[in-house]
Formats: structure tokens, sequence, C-alpha cells
């Protein structure tokens, strides 16, 4: 086979990034952009740890591991948050569909 | 300062000095004293006026020419006309007709005068509870000053300012009873009708300033006739009216006729007669006062003066205005009901002759009659106010009747007031009084003119040649003064008959309808006094009260006295006298009496020789009974009271000319309908255009402009510039707004792919600069 590099690590992370931006772009589940979102901030853990590995030399150090965390610590919390967001959304609306909440149209 | 001249000062100013003190203390000096401070300050100028009549008919002729020309002046102004010095200078004229006509205004006033104090003790003299009676004689002095002062101007200049004080003092007068309506309106019409015959004399005054440069008579007379043998002057300036040439009228024409138009207006000539009627709303003793010593008197005694600066054209526009004066007045005469509107009528008539006189050259005759005029005018005038005063003020004929019992001195005077306009005498006897003697004199001058005119050799000779005395056209005549002034610089009586010779022939009517008008003047006298006072009484609650008052008639036989006196003595000569200078050197003619003396200015008698008709042996025969005649009419119709004249006067023409005369001959209307109409009318456009386009223009201009500036502000500033710049910020929020707006579509997806487009395109952005920078 060939060598795993950064750079197969990049295309992956770029593809999540990008799939998740097409599904909270094109999707009108609050529930599926939700997803979307954990695809995008997924995608950018995978490059924080990615570039952590591949461009510290070898040296012990942790900083894209530790950033990886972070993203999914406010992962946890976003989620639980957008819930929140989603049920309250569902409560006024009736419904999880996010065009119909276009209430702040100009 | 002569003595005499002296006296007749005092005696003009005495009047105004009294004036001044009935103006100031007259209330105080209470109701019959000031009538009576009056009549001394009018007796204390007969008195001066005796004095020097006495002392002039004692001279000699070469003391009264040096009286005449040592005569002081008080230099009142001096102006300055094309760089010449016209002073204006007070002299007094000392002449016989300065004298004469002093004499005659004072003892005439004095009458008037006691019998205003008799007439005005019986007449209501209150306004408001108010008494106006010193006012009345303040007047009276006012108007004796005027008059007096008028005839001792030797200036032009100051018989103006005389005669616009007579023409003042008229319109107080008249307008006494002020508070009655047709007082006031006839006070005013008298003004206003004077204002328009002055008018003309100003304008004649300024071309005398102008061209004669001077306003001494004199002077003046002997400038004139300077200009008019050189051709210069005045006699150069041709008549230019608003660029229309006038061809055979020089100016000199023009300023005789404008000097005789102030006479017009105060003589009551034709076409302004129409005042003096209406002037008896004034007083009787006023009517008296204006109608034969003053006012009317005034207008004659101009033309007299001026005589010297008329042409030959003037003098005969002069005697045709006279001519048309007496015939219709006289004819108005006959059928006035009121007593004082008759007398009125036929002063107008005998003033017509008057002018008439003049015209015609009959200088002494027109003054004579002016004069004798006078004296029985003021006699009847005085009678009405007796009658009038007796009947507790009616003044209608027709309801008098039988009076000669009740007043029987005013009843005699007053007849020979009648007989003495009516030209009472026996033909060529020299018997007669009044007007037989002075209406005489103007009838023959008129006869000469008409008749022995050419046969004299004179009259207009246009285009012949006919030896020394040819004088071919206007210009002519005065060619031909030259040379006999040059050839003769003394010979003033040749150049004068030259000159006459130029005087027209008279026409015909001239002479006949002046005859007619002698008839018809003791017919409507005598139909007045018959019906006054003989036949019956007609009504009897009139005739009950009817009384007379001494101090009434007192005067009147002073009068009748004067009347008879002097239509023999002292007037006639003197005037005669005064004739030679008065007349010398003019350019129109002045022939009266017989030779070349005192008696006649050119030379021309009244003889009958050259086969000619002596003019007094012909009107003998014409009109010698003319007052029997016209006096018998008049006592065949009125014998019985109205009854016969009331039948005559519904046949049917005479129906027609009565109602025509009895309007007046519709002058009244005439004038009031296109001149005051007229004038109301002009004014009324005038005021409209006035009103229209000045008084609401302004306001609606302002209004419109007003308008328009709110308009532009409203929509130009406000809506443009205010609104429009608030708008603008508005709308440009409103565009960007709405530019703004487009993405935010509230769905969140597209946030969401804006989100990313935009930090995608930041970092494409930053990856090319990056490149290009390292590259």
């Amino acid at each position: 086979m060939f060598d795993i590099g950064l750079t197969h690590y990049l295309v992956v992370a770029t593809l999540l990034f990008v799939m998740g931006v097409f599904v909270m772009v094109t999707k009108r589940n609050a529930i599926g952009i939700l997803i979307g979102v954990e695809m995008v901030l997924n995608g950018a853990s995978l490059n924080l740890i990615a570039f952590n590995r591949y461009t510290t030399g070898g040296l012990p150090r942790v900083d894209g591991q530790v950033g990886s965390l972070f993203v999914i610590v406010l992962a946890a919390a976003e989620a639980a948050l957008a819930v929140a967001i989603c049920m309250n959304f569902y409560k006024n609306l009736n419904t999880v569909d996010v065009d119909r909440g276009d209430e702040l149209a100009g | 300062m002569s003595g005499y001249e002296t006296a007749l000062c005092l005696g003009v100013a005495l009047p105004l000095a009294m004036f001044g003190v009935l103006a100031f203390f007259g209330a105080r000096i209470g109701k019959p004293a000031a009538g009576w401070c009056a009549v001394a300050a009018v007796v204390g100028s007969l008195l001066l006026s005796t004095y020097v009549t006495l002392g002039w008919l004692g001279m000699s002729a070469e003391q009264k020419s040096a009286a005449t020309s040592g005569a002081h002046a008080w230099e009142w102004v001096a102006l300055s006309v094309h760089g010449v010095d016209v002073p204006i200078l007070f002299k007094v004229k000392l002449d016989a007709l300065t004298v004469m006509m002093y004499f005659m205004v004072t003892l005439v006033s004095t009458c008037i005068f006691v019998f205003s104090v008799g007439y005005m003790s019986g007449h209501s003299d209150e306004v408001d509870g108010q008494s106006k009676y010193h006012r009345f004689f303040a007047y009276l002095c006012l108007f004796e000053f005027s008059m007096l002062g008028l005839v001792i101007s030797s200036s032009l200049f100051f018989l103006f300012v005389f005669w616009e004080l007579v023409g003042l003092c008229s319109y107080l007068l008249i307008g006494f009873y002020f508070d009655k309506k047709y007082a006031s309106n006839a006070a005013m019409k008298a003004f206003i009708t004077n204002r328009v015959g002055d008018f003309g004399f100003l304008a004649g005054l300024m071309l005398v300033m102008f061209f004669l440069h001077t306003f001494d008579l004199d002077q003046a007379a002997e400038t004139f006739k300077f200009q008019a043998i050189g051709g210069t002057g005045i006699f150069a300036a041709s008549v230019n009216i608003f660029g229309w040439q006038v061809s055979g009228m020089t100016l000199a024409t023009l300023m005789g006729v404008g000097l005789f138009c102030g006479a017009m207006g105060k003589s009551a000539q034709f076409p302004l007669q129409v005042w003096l009627p209406d002037a008896m709303a004034g007083p009787t003793p006023v009517s008296a006062l204006i109608h034969a010593a003053t006012m009317v008197a005034a207008g004659v005694y101009l033309v007299a003066r001026i005589f010297r600066l008329l042409t030959p054209d003037a003098q005969f526009f002069i005697a045709v205005i006279g001519l048309i004066t007496l015939t219709i007045t006289a004819l108005i005469a006959i059928v006035q009901t009121d007593i004082k509107k008759v007398l009125a009528y036929s002063t107008l008539s005998q003033l017509g002759y008057m002018i008439f006189g003049l015209g015609v050259g009959a200088w002494i005759g027109a003054l004579f009659h002016l004069i004798t005029h006078a004296f029985f005018k003021a006699m009847l005038f005085l009678g009405s106010g007796q009658v009038i005063e007796g009947c507790h003020h009616e003044q209608d004929i027709r309801k008098m009747g039988g009076l000669s019992k009740k007043m029987p001195v005013t009843c005699w005077t007053f007849f020979i007031g009648v007989l003495a306009i009516a030209g009472f005498g026996i033909p060529l006897a020299h018997v007669g009084i009044g007007g037989y003697f002075s209406k005489d004199e103007i009838l023959a001058v008129a006869y000469e003119r008409t008749y022995n005119w050419e046969a004299r050799g004179f009259g207009d000779q246009v285009g012949q040649p006919a030896g020394e005395h040819a004088l071919p056209a206007h210009a002519g005549m005065l060619g031909a003064t030259v040379r006999l002034a040059s050839d003769n610089p003394t010979g003033a009586e040749e150049r004068e008959t030259a000159i006459a010779r130029h005087v027209p022939v008279l026409p015909k009517f001239m002479f006949w309808i002046p005859i007619i008008i002698a008839y018809i003047t003791p017919f409507y006298m005598m139909r007045c006094w018959w019906l006054t006072f003989m036949g019956k009484p007609r009504d009897h609650h009139v005739y009950d009260h009817a009384h007379e008052s001494p101090l009434m008639y007192g005067p009147l036989v002073v009068l009748a006295i004067g009347t008879v006196v002097f239509s023999y003595v002292m007037f006639r000569d003197n005037i005669a006298g005064a004739g030679v200078a008065a007349t010398d050197a003019s350019l129109v003619v002045a022939i009266d009496g017989g030779k070349k003396t005192a008696d006649n200015m050119l030379g021309i008698t009244h003889h009958t020789g050259h086969g000619l008709v002596d003019p007094h042996a012909a009107l003998a025969g014409i009109v010698g009974f003319a007052w029997l005649v016209g006096m018998g009419i008049a006592v065949l119709i009125y014998r019985n009271g109205l009854a016969i004249a009331e039948r005559i006067r519904r046949i049917w023409p005479l129906s027609w000319i009565y109602v025509a005369l009895e309007q007046k001959l519709f002058f009244d209307h005439i004038y009031d309908t296109v001149l005051v109409g007229g004038t109301k009318w002009v004014l009324a456009q005038l005021s409209r255009a006035f009103d229209t386009y000045i008084v609401d223009g302004v306001p609606n201009l302002l209004a419109k402009v007003t308008v328009g500036l709110a308009n532009f502000s409203g929509r130009i500033v406000d809506a443009g510039g205010v609104d429009g710049l608030i708008d603008g910020f508005a709308d440009t929020a409103q565009a960007a707004g709405a530019v703004v707006r487009q993405p935010q579509t509230g769905r969140i997806r597209n946030y969401i792919l804006f989100g990313t487009a935009g930090a995608s395109l930041v970092v494409i952005a930053i990856v090319l600069v990056t490149y290009a920078g390292a590259r």
C-alpha cells in the first residue's frame, strides 16, 4: 500500500468538514443540522490531531490533543444547548423544519 | 406822495382796519353798534374820497397830469424775466377814472352800509345760537377795502390781488347763510365760476409779464404799442396750441382775450353768467353791493383799464360776448317772478351793454353807464330789500301788488330806478335820467361803427392800396403805423386814425340787437315794478304786513337823488377827461364825443357832415321812445294782474319759449350735465382706474407676489429642499435597507451558506495574496 501521511488526514478532515457544511446547508431538519455541526467539529478535531502528529517533529507535545479535547467538550456543551434550542423551536412552531423559523427575515 | 394819494390810500385802509376791529372784537361790540362802526369806516372813506374828488374837480388840466405822473412807488418784490427786471410796484393810479370810480364806490357803499344796519335788524343773524351780525359787517368792510384797493392799483398785479380779494368776499357774503344749502351752493358756484375766468386772467397776466416785462398799466401799454409798431415781442410770437399753428391770430390778441376772461367771470358775461342770479342767496344788501358798486363793476373797470392792451380782434371778441350776454339775459328777465332775480338778470343785461360798449369802442359811454347803473341798480336792489323785508321775506312778485300805499317812498324811488334803467328821457332835448344818456352813447358808437364807418373811410381795407392810409393786412396795418410814426413822431392822432381805419365795420345785427333789447329792458322792469307796487293786492297776508322803515328808505332817497343828479354833472365829463390818457396809444378804436379833446379820441365827430347821419339823431328816431313803448306794453299786459300774461304765455310758440326762458335757456342744466357731470364722470373713471389699478392693484400685486413667494418657498424650498433632504435620507436608507435585506432570508441554511462561502472566499483571498506575495 502506500504510506499514510498528513495529506491523507487532511483530505479526510476536509471531506468531513465539507460534508458537515453541506449537511448544514441542505438539511431542513434541525437535528440534521446538528449532525452536520458535529461532522464539521470532528473534521476540525481531526486536523488538530493530524497537525500535532506530523508537524512537531517527534517532540512529545500534546497541543493538538488538548485542542481536540476542548472541541469535544465544547461539542458536548453545544449539543446540549442545540438540542434545547430544538426543543424550544419545536414548542414554538410545532416543527423542527428550520425553514419555517424565518421570523427574523428582513 | 401827494396829499391826494395819501387820502386815497387812507380811504382804502380805513375799511381794512375796521375789518380787523370787527373780526376780533365784533362780538363784544354788539349788535347795532358793530354795524354803525362799519358805517363809520365807510363814511370816513367817503369823506376822504369827497375831499379828493372836490380837489380833482378844482384842478386844471396841467395840475391833473402832474398829479397823475407824480406817483410814488413802493416796491414789493423784484422779479426777473429773461434777464429783464420786472419789479412789482404798488403805485396809486391817480386819474379821473380812479377818482370817479372811487367816489362812486364809496358813495353807493355808504348807502348800502346804512341800509344794511336797518336790514339786518330785522333778519336772523344766528347760526347755532351764535350771532354772525358783526361778521356780516366785517365782510362788508373787507369787500369795501378790496374794491377800493382794486380801483387805486396802477399795477395789473395788485389789481389781480384785489380782484381775488373781491372774489373771496363775494364768496363769504353770498354764503353768509351758510347753514342753508342753497346759499353755500350759490357761494361755491360764484367762486368756482370766477375761478374759470381768473384762469384766463392769470394766463393773460403771465403773457404781460413775459412779453411786456412790466405790470404797470401805463408802461405795459407803452411797450405794447412799441412792439406793435415794430412787430416784435408779443406780436412776433405765433400762437401754437399743441403743435397746431393758429393762423390769423397773434399772441397779442390772445393776451387781450385772456385778460378779458377775468372780466367775463367777475362781470358775469356769457358763458360765465350763471353764478350771478344764484348769488341772490346772499342778504339783499350784499346783492346790491355785488351788483352795483363792487364786484360786477370790477370786470368792466378791468376791461377799461386794459383797453390799451387789446388788439382789434380782441376788441371784437369782447363786443360779441357783450352782445350775447345782453341779449339772452334780457330775454330771461322777462319771465322771472322773483323780484331779486328780475333785478339780477337786468344787471346782467346792463353789464352786457357795458362790455359791448367797450368792445365797440364806446369807452366813455360804457364807463358812464357803469356809474349811472351803479346808482340806480343799488337803489333798485335796496328797494327790493325793503320790499322783501317789509313783506316778511316774500320775494315772489306774483304775491305782491298794491304795495305803493304801504311803502310809498320805496315805490317811487324804485320807479325812478325803473325809469333810469329804461332810459327815460326826451330825445334831442337833453332831458332824461340814467341810462338815457349812457346807453345812448354806447348805441351811438355802435351806430357810428355800423353805418358811418365806411363812409368815413374807415374799416377793413384789405388789399386796397388807397393812398397813405392804405392798410393792406394786419401786418400791413402795423407797417402803416410805423411809417406814420416815423414820418411824424408826434402824430399820435394820425397814427390812431390810421389804426382806426383798420378797425372793421360792425355787422348790422350788432347794432340792431342791442336796439331791440333796449325795447325789452323797459318792459321787464315795468312789469316788475307794476306787479310789485301797482294793481290790487294779490296776497292779503303779505299786503297786511307790508311796512317800511326810515333807516332803509333813507339811503334809497339819497341814491335816487344821486341817480338824477349824476346823470348830468361830474361823472360824464370827468370820465371823458380820463379817456384821453386811458385809451391813448391803443391799437383799438375808442370813439366818443366830439373833437380830439377830452371828448374825442380820434377826432371823429358825431356831426352830420359828409352826408352822414348824426347817430344821436338817428337813435332818437329808432329808440328815443323805447322806454315809453316798453313800459306801455308792460302796463297794458299787467294792468289787471297776471290774467292777460297767463293767456299770452299759453299761445303755442310762446309757451315753448316761456319754458326755455324760465329754465334760464338751460345753461344751468347744460353746465350741470356737461361740466359737472363730465367732471364727475372723468373723476369717476380716474377714481375707478386709481381704485382698480393702484389701491386694489397694489394689494393684489402684493398678494400675487406673496403667493408666488409662498409657492416658491413651499414647492421648491420646502418640498424640494427641506422635505427632499429628509425624504432623501429616508429613501436612501430605505433603498439601502432593501438591498441589505435581500440576503436576510431568515433561513439558517442560507446563513450558513453565506458564512462558509464568505469564509472560503477569505481563505482563497489569503492564499492568493500569500502566493502572489511569495512570487
